[in-house]
Order: structure tokens, then sequence, then C-alpha cells
């Protein structure tokens, strides 16, 4: 075995070993904690990356190395790195925990990693379960008056019955077919065309990923999860966890090809659902992370749309489009992070008078928020232009208009966010200072945003040579 | 007895145990019985990959291994539930989920 073709998951596995470790110390010690996790973040990274154009199967063919899953691993590699650079001060978090905090960070990042380039039903499932279950534990970590346990039990408890019912379809799936390789199961889909099973299979198995990616039926959890977890957590479930689920849809939804019209209408419901859904709740919040939670059901919607298609150039829009969302959220979450020091929630009125107590933040801010409501030239605008582009050319008028009067809709709220930020002030609130490392943080998030956004073909190229190998 | 050959006997009996689990998640307000519920849903999935492989499946191991697996990760997941559901109690005197409702909005 080549152990390239297997190397960013034991440079994680490795990691998460010393992390280990680290909790077994007498004495917590966070400043040294923190900078091993930035190093093992950074290494992390740099091995993701070299290992970007390994292709190759491996056990028995249950896990497939390819430019697609890598390029995942690479987004997941930068979401956790990302993640670990707001990670400086956890106030939200006890001392004593704070090790375990990476170490559960590391082994979620692992279980999406495996997740990404499963092609085989019960690797699927328990790559699937060690992500989740890592970030069950994470979120009622957080130090608080009770809502920490109240957003962890509630998490579980949906995620817990999405899995279950994931399950049941993936044993119709095997059932109808005979086996668990997808690669077996996707011919033996069309000839099933005439007996509900296999579809009724396909749709109940996709509900694990729906939970995910908090689409329709499945989206409850967010708000609460999003405003009770500690913040630095809530930011790797809004970016890094979204694009492993869109990865994996993306493998499963071209199971449901042979089925043409019965499945993808269902899809087309449940987007409709989630974007109008997510976007006109999302108005009425003042909690900003409860805010981002519905914008990021909405999202799910606009996911949707892409994987729906079934076609080459939805695919490569779902694909930019998730490595897209996972930089502009995480602009908007470090915002957050930065504006909330302490680690309370952050309601949308303290962040009046960003503009004076910090430009630089406020700036972030504004192409952040910019990005997520599709205003050009943003990576967010060249995404939802490619999204809803491919749809129109499968002949989904209706949807397309949907969401595009839900792109105007989102600008409601997110502008209301940055009128908050912009034209209102609290003298109370004194001046933001951010540490240098922020400050070039900020810089780069914003190059990425606008960059990316101008010049998309790179991106563009890389996704559809990861899709030639999925299709 | 015929009707233990046939396998819709056992894809019903599966059926059934989903439905009274997704009942029972749905109906219930005590986290332990929501907990047991989600666990009769897994087991619903264990009986139906058993029946698949005994009557259908080319190769007669492959439920067997995935039924194992699915027995180890609800343990694990069982483990992790009651955890958190003992730091409810704690926290919150009662483990009835509808006093669980600081969040909202």
């Amino acid at each position: 075995m080549n152990v390239m073709l297997f190397g960013p998951e034991l440079y994680y596995l490795g990691a998460a070993l010393v992390f280990f470790f680290l909790t077994l110390k007498r004495k917590p010690e966070p400043k040294a904690d923190y900078q091993i996790a930035m190093a093992l973040g950074l290494g992390g990274l740099l091995v993701t990356g070299l290992c970007l154009c390994q292709h190759g199967e491996l056990f028995f063919k249950a896990y497939r190395v390819d430019l697609f899953s890598q390029i995942f691993k690479f987004a997941l590699a930068l979401g956790f790195f990302l993640v670990l650079t707001i990670c400086h001060n956890l106030p939200q978090i006890a001392e004593r925990d704070q090790a375990e905090f990476y170490l559960f960070l590391t082994t979620t990042t692992i279980g999406m990693m495996l997740l990404v380039s499963s092609v085989e039903l019960l690797t699927i499932y328990v790559a699937l379960e060690l992500s989740s279950y890592s970030l069950y534990i994470l979120v009622p970590l957080r130090r608080g008056d009770g809502i920490d346990v109240e957003a962890g039990i509630k998490y579980l408890l949906i995620g817990a019955v999405s899995s279950g019912v994931m399950l049941f379809g993936l044993s119709y799936l095997f059932g109808a077919t005979g086996s668990t390789y997808l690669a077996d199961i996707l011919p033996k889909l069309p000839q099933l065309a005439s007996s509900p099973i296999g579809l009724l299979g396909l749709l109940l198995a996709l509900a694990g990923f729906f939970f995910k990616l908090s689409v329709f039926p499945f989206h409850f959890w967010a708000p609460d999860v999003y405003q009770g977890a500690a913040n630095q957590v809530t930011t790797f479930i809004a970016t890094a966890s979204k694009a492993a689920a869109v990865a994996l849809l993306l493998r499963l939804a071209i199971l449901g090809a042979g089925y043409g019209y019965s499945f993808t209408k269902a899809l087309v419901i449940l987007s409709i659902i989630s974007m109008t859904l997510g976007n006109l709740v999302a108005i009425i919040q003042r909690d900003f992370k409860r805010l981002l939670a519905y914008s990021s059901i909405a999202h799910a919607g606009y996911f949707l749309i892409g994987i729906l298609t079934l076609k080459e150039a939805g695919y490569i829009a779902a694909i930019y489009y998730a490595l897209a969302y996972l930089v502009m959220n995480f602009t908007v979450f470090m915002v957050i992070n930065e504006v909330a020091k302490d680690g309370r929630d952050l309601k949308i009125q303290e962040l009046a008078g960003l503009w004076r107590r910090s430009p630089l933040l406020s700036l972030s801010l504004i192409v952040g928020l910019f990005a997520l409501a599709g205003v050009p030239p943003s990576i967010g605008f060249t995404g939802k232009l490619l999204l809803f582009t491919s749809a129109m050319s499968q002949g989904y008028f209706w949807l397309v208009l949907i969401g595009a009067v839900n792109g105007t809709i989102s600008l409601y709220y997110y502008l209301r966010v940055i009128y908050c930020s912009y034209f209102t002030d609290d003298p109370n609130l004194g001046p933001i200072t951010i540490s240098t490392p922020i400050r070039f943080l900020n810089y780069a998030l914003i190059a990425i945003v606008l960059g990316f956004g101008v010049f998309p073909d790179r991106i563009v190229e890389l996704a559809k040579a990861a899709v030639k190998t999925v299709l | 007895m015929l009707v233990f050959n046939h396998l819709e006997t056992y894809l019903y009996l599966a059926l059934v145990l989903f439905a009274i689990g997704l009942y029972g998640v749905l109906a219930r307000r005590s986290l332990i019985a929501i907990l047991i519920s989600v666990e009769l849903i897994l087991n619903a999935a264990s009986i139906n990959f058993m029946a698949f492989n005994r009557f259908l499946a080319p190769h007669p191991a492959v439920g067997q291994v995935i039924t194992l697996f699915i027995m180890a990760v609800a343990a694990a997941e069982a483990a992790i539930a009651l955890s958190i559901i003992v730091a409810v109690y704690r926290k919150l005197k009662s483990i009835n989920i509808e006093h669980a409702t600081e969040l909202r909005g």
C-alpha cells in the first residue's frame, strides 16, 4: 500500500494521538497546546496539499482516492486550520478541557476525510458516525448555564434519528441490489425503476447527509446548535462539515440518475422549502449566530440546486460553491469571534459602530456578508451564477426563479447586519484590538473572496477535473 | 412454520419496528425513552440487513458484518447520549425534553 494514498488520514490520526497525550497532562498548559495545535494544523495543510494528485483504491475498493476526494480533503484541512487560527483564546472552554477540544476537532476532521473518500455503504456509515460523534461531544463542551447541554442533546438526538433513517434506507439499497459498493449499485438501480424500493431506499439514505447539511426536514438542530455551541465549534460545523456533506451528497445523488424525474422532483421540493424557510425565518433573528444558522439552511437549498441537476455543470457549480461557502462563511464567523472576545453569543445590535471600533473587521464583515448574499464580484456571486445557469440549462426555470427571489430576500437581512455595523453607534462600546496574525488572516480572506470571485477559472478547472472522476 | 421462511415477514417486522421507533421519537418526552426509540430504528435496519442477507445476497457474510458494525456503533452512540443526558440532568434537574427550552427564536 502506498502511504501517500492514505497520507492525510494517517497524518491527522497521528495528530489526534498527540492531542490525546496532551489531554493526559496533569496541569493544563493552554498556550503550549495552542502552539502545538497550530503547528499540526499547518503541517496537515501541507500534507494534504502534497497528496492532492494521488489516485487509487484501498481496502478492497471500499475507499477511493481521486482528485474529487483530495480536493475536499484539502478543503477540510483548510477549514481545520482556519478554525485553529481563531482558537488563540478559548474563553468558553474550560482550561483543562482545551486539549480534548483539539482532540475531538481532529477526530471529526478524520471522520470527514474518510467520508469524502468512501464508496461503500458500511464505510460511509462508520465514517459519518465518527465525524458526527466527535461533534456531539464538542457542542456541550462549552461552559455555560445549561444552553450548551441543551444544544448538545438536541444535536445528538436529531443526528441519531437521521442516521437511523439513513441506515434503514441503506438496508433497502443493499436488499434491492445485493451489493454495498456504490459502483455495483449504480448500474443495477435503473432495472428496479418499476418498484419503489430503490428510490425509497435512496431518499432515506440521503437523510443522514441532509442532517449534516441542515436541509429541510432535518434542519431543526441548526439554530439551537449554532447558538448553544462555543463560537469556534459553531465555526467548524458551519464550514468544514458542510463541505464534507456536499461531497457525499454528490457521490450518492448520482445513484438517482436512473430514476429521472421522480427522484429530482423530491430534491426540488426539499430545495425550495429549505431556501424559503431559511431566508424567511432569518429575517426576524436578533442573535447573529442564529441568523447565520437560518442562512445555512437557505444555503443548503442552493447546494441542492447544483446536486439535483445530476449533470457535470451542476456538479462543478456545487463543488465551487461548497469551497466558496467554506471561505465566506468562515470570514463572517471570524468577525464574530473577534468582536465577541469573551465568547458570548453576539447580538446583532452589539455590532453597532464596528466601522469605528475596528475598520478592518467591518470590511471583512461586509465582504463576507455580501459574498453570502451573492453580490458581485465575490465568490458567492460566481458560485450562485454557476448554480443557477446549470439548473437553467436543465430546464428548471421555476426553481431558478424561486432561488433568485430568495437571494433578494436574503440580501435584506444581510444588509440589516451591515446597517447595524455602519450606521448605528453605541458610545459605550470601545475599540477592538486585533493581533497581527489575525490582521493578515483578514487580508488573506478578503483577497480570496474577491480574487477568486473575479478570476474563478482555476477553481472551476479543478472542479471540472474532479467531477470527471465521479460521474 | 412456513411464515418464517419468507423475506416479506422480516421486512414487515422491520417496517413496524421502524414506525414504532419514529413514533416514539416524536411522541415521547423523556430523553431516555427517545434514546430507546432511536435504538428501535437501528434494530429495524439491522433486521432488514439480516433478512436481505439470508434470502437475497450473493455473499452470505456481508449483512451479518454490517449488523455487527451497527451494534458496535450504536453502543458508542448510547454511551455518548447517556453521558450528555447525565450532564443535562445535572444542569436542568430533569430529563424531560420540554424543560430544555432555553434556546428559541
